[in-house]
């Protein structure tokens, strides 16, 4: 099963890190998540993918969805640390361009 | 349990409800069995599981009226040699899809790449109708991969 880790640092920068695997299971929690975070008017969102042990193409629409929205409010999501199975489905659907990774949580948005 | 390097034949079978939680009770089976064969490549298992994963998730999303009783779906899984094959059967409505044509939808898309996602991942998809089954063979290594 899969756990949320959902926290935001001094910089109001969320960090929601999902720990285990991703998929139609879980996709839904994980676009509530970060479809609440912006509500609240956290905009600027890391995805920490580091403990992501798999994800599939509705983890990846739970991810698109979330950027679109911190887009809208003015932000940004950003992803970090992905592991391989991560990467290896951003570059399948091309989606690495898109979901940039980033080598760390703390350098996403100043990189 | 056979030694890991003898290459014996070996298979997961599981028969289930199509519910979103097949999906996590196939890739606890599919973790065991890669436990098995630490020698195939993980590029192969990978490449696999993504194509199940996907398949699995359509089936569950698509092929049932959420209304209809006995939404059933079966899942075997064989390793022989450094070939895995994967057959899902389900007693759902005909899919018509053509998996020739299949293409990934936009960047900003936030569904519709499942089958574009498989068809990338797995070296063989395809799909057949047989009586009142559907019928998804997939495969990852050995010739042609």
């Amino acid at each position: 099963m899969i756990e949320f880790d959902v926290s935001t640092d001094a910089q109001g920068i969320g960090i929601v890190v999902p720990r285990g695997r991703l998929t139609m299971v879980s996709a839904p929690e994980l676009r509530q998540i970060l479809s609440d975070l912006v509500a609240q008017g956290t905009v600027r969102i890391v995805v920490d993918l580091a403990e992501t042990t798999f994800m599939d193409s509705s983890g990846l629409g739970a991810l698109i969805a979330g950027l679109k929205s911190a887009r809208q409010g003015g932000g940004d999501l950003r992803i970090a640390r992905p592991t391989e199975a991560v990467t290896a489905v951003l570059k399948l659907t091309n989606l690495d361009k898109v979901l940039r990774p980033r080598e760390s949580v703390e350098s996403a948005f100043y990189v | 349990m056979s030694e890991p390097h003898d290459h014996a034949p070996i298979g997961l079978d599981l028969s289930a409800p199509a519910e979103p939680s097949v999906v996590e009770a196939v890739q606890n089976e599919l973790a065991l069995l890669w436990e098995q064969r630490p020698d195939l490549d993980p590029g192969v298992t990978l490449r696999f599981e993504m194509g199940l994963v996907e398949i699995l998730g359509n089936i569950v999303e698509h092929a049932f009226d959420p209304d209809t009783p006995g939404r059933l779906l079966t899942v075997a899984v064989t390793i022989e040699g450094d070939v895995v094959r994967g057959t899902l059967s389900d007693n759902g409505q005909p899919v018509a899809v053509d998996l020739s044509t299949v293409t990934m939808p936009d960047e900003d898309a936030e569904s519709g790449r499942g089958l574009a996602l498989a068809v990338a991942a797995l070296d063989e998809l395809s799909y057949t109708r047989d009586g009142d089954c559907n019928r998804w063979i997939l495969r990852c290594g050995g010739a042609g991969s």
